[in-house]
């Protein structure tokens, strides 16, 4: 395998490696974006995040508005071909006129030609993605006719020459400097614009004029409203006021995914689009229009006054064959708010250059690019490592994770089988349908199997996983990076060595459970395993501790949908009878704990089992509080703090699933009754997400990511020195470890320690 | 809990609006949007749709007011006054029905814009002004802008108020 990180040059234009259908675009524009842009990603989308949080729980109905937006969608989408006669009448009957582009080409010629024909000279737009989708601008152009992009973001990408990087703010990657810089070398000017003020009126008063002088103003619309033929536009600037009101002609272009039944229906929409966006309670100005607008156009002296001339063209490219795709109809439903770029650790590192294709970008971009595009575009999904962080902020609750899993399938099954792939596949039992998938998503899809072998002949693997030369080849062959550090296989599994503990104590126990024998404990972290029997037993549950199987989180998390879906009938199955009998699922690993959560409903045949599967399941130390509540006891009559070896400071990080299916915040405040002094970190992920940054393609960017947990753990270190490091991810923790070099407990390790029974 | 005109005193601040409080009377509006508008040379006025147009009257004789612009007035003039048709007080926001005359320009193109709203039109959220038995269900029927605080962007950096549209919002809360 060549070393792809060679001969490459340093610096390369975002436009270049635009299109990712090529994985050697996908490995030179993250070093790109790691190498430039980073910084002002992660500080613009951290701040959209943070703001996010803020708006939405001030939302005392979010939830609901949430469910209400997902049923408005779902049916808007089923009806789509009627809605799409409705507002053509509608727009029709006021006097507008409506176009239906069945492709990108068909789009830019009907806009060209209104534009050719009305003698437009000058076109000033409001930002809009779907025309960056349809390449308006060239085709524009083209025609000599200028086009004035407003939106001051759109402004400075049109200046510079790039693409988007985001889905609303798509200059997130600029930071002041580099536009000052941008706009020096560009306008050759010796103002020194060294002030966001000083910029912004820059370009505010080179735009002023187009705007009063343009032809034809170009607006997006953020959604549409079939009985009416309303367009609801949000915006901070007031540039698509402008465009939408000062020129004679209107055009606004709008995927036809956008049109919903009525007028009514856009109420839940508008705070939910701004709280999930840029985490504003409202957006500067939230416009309702139903164009042609009643009062006559702007004419300046010198223009003649025209009568008022409103286009709506939808466009289809694609996004009808979405609608009978099971999985890509989902992104139909999206309301571009990019509550999904903002949320997920690895966008707020590298931004939508590198987790993007030539339009779209972050989590949902993926489906996008492969929706009205080829699926080869949506390569760059592979940066989205399923740590789930966007699915509950997704207004209209997309399974974005599931959506990107389904897209690495395709892409897999697309792919060649290397006779590497074919040899581990058929000698771990990957499912036929995964076959084709490359030898490294094989290798960490198919994990428990290396591992069962690897800890059968411990001293062997151990071996070669010390040995530099072991090493090598497993980074040339399998894809694992040689600088990451591997934690030797253990003696003893689990669940042999949980066979020679004391058998349970009670005879009327408080609890009957089954401790599930994830792959990562037993074959890895396998104290973990025996300090939850440990505490389990001395709150009086009967315990047993399940065989291993893998429940299909490796699988699933390499694409292998069909895998993982044998994966998940197998751990059903073993789990089943013990449910039956009356026991709770303990589950260490919050990535398997997701898994029985969440993602069993998509793998398991059945809805009933995976309803009682899931409502069985417990992370541990919940599963603590819920016996300790059971039996009325205080935490502090259980457990000693002052039992604490490394005192009583903690840096308590959650893992990512564990935050999404709200198993976090029981640890914490657990930790706290006991008399702990927890602090936490806010970051999304810590950046190893699973086998994501053990990968070698990936390592620089995993280790991007994690700087940030780290800083937040040097920053808490200040206050008395340095805290326990606490995590409840098996990947964390050696995340942590790795950045920090400081030993990690899993939050049951430290309970099982300070037991006073 | 506070009531909704104070909310929405307090979430049109934190959207960066100016809100003043203001007695409903021809001569109370003159002299707050006298202040308000301290020193512009060129204001422009856009008569009422739904406030009676007696409230307006007194701004007529302010220095300055343009009584009827041209289309180069309206692009360089300093400071708009227009209605609010409807205040909401979780968000701060004003909303202005268009497709009266003047409307669309002086809610827009000057840097400060000053909108007066009856303290009695202000509703809880923004989701009311689509219901059809509220204001005679203009909220659904009309071309309309919910105004929440001034233009504004983060695209150069910082946040910067003041982009395209107005850089001040001023509300006259009618009581």
């Amino acid at each position: 395998m060549p070393d792809s990180n060679l001969n490459l040059a340093p610096v390369e234009a975002p436009r270049e490696i635009a299109n990712k259908s090529e994985r050697a675009n996908l490995l030179r524009a993250i070093r790109m974006a790691l190498d430039i842009e980073m910084p002002a990603v992660r500080r613009n989308t951290q701040t959209f995040n943070s703001n996010r949080y803020r708006a939405t729980a001030l939302l005392p109905d979010y939830d609901a508005l949430k469910d209400e937006a997902r049923r408005i969608k779902e049916k808007a989408i089923a009806e789509l071909p009627d809605l799409v006669q409705n507002i053509k009448t509608s727009v029709r009957l006021r006097g507008g006129n409506v176009f239906v582009a069945n492709t990108a080409k068909d789009a830019c010629r009907y806009i060209v030609d209104i534009c050719r024909w009305r003698g437009a000279k000058l076109v000033v737009k409001g930002k809009s993605i779907t025309s960056e989708e349809i390449h308006l601008n060239p085709a524009l152009e083209a025609e000599g006719i200028e086009v004035a992009e407003s939106d001051l973001a759109e402004f400075i990408l049109q200046v510079a020459g790039e693409q988007p990087s985001h889905i609303i703010a798509p200059a997130i990657h600029y930071s002041r400097e580099r536009i000052t810089a941008l706009f020096k070398r560009k306008f050759r000017t010796k103002l020194p614009l060294d002030t966001g003020e000083a910029l912004t009126k820059f370009a505010r008063e080179r735009l002023r004029g187009k705007f009063l002088y343009a032809d034809v103003g170009i607006t997006g619309a953020n959604l549409l409203a079939a009985d009416t033929g309303t367009l609801m536009l949000v915006e901070s600037e007031g540039n698509i006021r402008m465009a939408s009101f000062l020129p004679p002609i209107h055009i606004a272009i709008s995927g036809v995914e956008k049109i919903i039944p009525t007028r009514r229906e856009m109420a839940p929409f508008f705070e939910l689009l701004s709280a999930s966006g840029t985490g504003q309670s409202l957006s500067s100005y939230t416009s309702f229009l139903s164009p042609p607008l009643d009062d006559p156009p702007f004419a300046l002296p010198g223009k003649a006054r025209k009568a008022r001339e409103f286009h709506l063209v939808l466009i289809d490219n694609g996004r009808l064959k979405m609608r009978d795709d099971a999985v890509l109809r989902e992104a139909l439903y999206c309301i571009r708010c990019s509550a999904c770029l903002n949320s997920c650790a690895n966008f707020q590192t590298v931004g939508g250059h590198a987790f993007g294709g030539e339009t779209y970008s972050g989590g949902i971009g993926g489906a996008w690019e492969a929706g009205t595009g080829k699926l080869e575009n949506a390569r760059f999904s592979e940066l989205c490592t399923g740590c789930s962080r966007c699915v509950n902020q997704c207004p209209v609750r997309i399974d974005i994770p599931w959506l990107n899993e389904n897209l690495a399938e395709r892409l897999n099954g697309a792919a060649a089988p290397s006779p590497l792939g074919s040899v581990l596949s058929s000698a771990s039992g990957a499912a036929n349908d995964d076959r084709s998938a490359p030898a490294s998503k094989i290798f960490f899809g198919n994990y428990h199997y290396f591992a069962k072998w690897g800890s059968r002949y411990s001293d062997m693997s151990n071996r070669i996983v010390a040995s530099s030369r072991g090493r090598l080849a497993m980074e040339r062959w399998l894809g694992v990076d040689r600088r990451r550090t591997l934690r030797p296989f253990p003696k003893e599994t689990l669940v042999h060595a949980a066979r020679r503990l004391d058998a349970n104590p009670a005879k009327s126990p408080t609890a009957k459970a089954i401790l599930y024998a994830d792959v990562f404990t037993n074959y890895g972290l396998v104290n973990r395993g025996l300090a939850t029997l440990k505490v389990l037993r001395a709150l009086g549950a009967d315990i047993l501790v399940s065989e291993c199987v893998p429940e299909g989180r490796a699988a699933l998390s390499q694409g292998m949908i069909a895998t993982a879906k044998n994966h998940a009938q197998r751990a059903a199955a073993e789990l089943e009878p013990h449910v039956a009998g009356g026991r709770d699922v303990v589950v260490i690993e919050p990535s398997s704990l997701a898994m029985f959560r969440c993602d069993f409903g998509h793998l398991l045949d059945s809805r009933v089992k995976f309803q009682i599967l899931s409502a069985s399941t417990y992370d541990p130390v919940e599963y603590v509080v819920k016996l300790l509540a059971r039996s009325g006891q205080e935490a502090r009559e259980v457990f000693d703090v002052a039992r604490s070896a490394g005192g009583q400071k903690l840096f308590f990080h959650a893992h990512c699933q564990q935050k999404t299916i709200g198993c976090a915040s029981p640890t914490e405040s657990l930790l706290r009754q006991i008399g702990f002094d927890v602090a936490t970190s806010n970051v999304e992920c810590c950046g190893m997400a699973g086998s994501f940054g053990y990968k070698k393609d990936f390592y620089e960017l995993s280790m991007a990511v994690g700087a940030d947990l780290f800083a937040q753990v040097a920053e808490a270190d200040k206050d008395g020195g340095k805290r326990t490091l606490v995590a409840s991810g098996t990947s964390c923790t050696e995340q942590l470890q790795a950045g920090l070099k400081r030993p990690v407990l899993h939050p049951i390790e430290l309970l099982a320690k300070i037991l006073k029974i | 809990m506070p009531d909704l005109a104070t909310l929405f005193e307090q979430n049109a601040a934190a959207a960066a609006a100016e809100v003043v409080r203001c007695e409903r009377t021809p001569l109370a509006v003159r002299t707050a949007v006298e202040r308000a508008a301290e020193g512009a040379r060129t204001i422009v006025l856009c008569d009422p749709e739904f406030l009676p147009v007696p409230l307006f009257a007194g701004l007529r004789g302010l220095a300055g007011v343009i009584s009827k612009p041209d289309e180069e007035q309206l692009a360089t003039a300093e400071v708009g006054v227009t209605e609010a048709f409807a205040g909401v007080a979780s968000t701060g926001s004003v909303c202005v029905t268009l497709g009266h005359p003047l409307i669309g320009a002086t809610s827009l193109l000057m840097p400060l814009h000053i909108a007066l709203l009856p303290a009695d039109r202000i509703v809880e959220r923004p989701r009311q002004l689509f219901d059809p038995d509220r204001f005679n269900g203009h909220g659904l029927k009309r071309n309309l802008v919910f105004i929440t605080g001034p233009s504004a962007t983060a695209d150069m950096g910082p946040l910067v108020h003041g982009v395209h549209g107005p850089h001040r919002l001023h509300i006259l809360l009618l009581e």
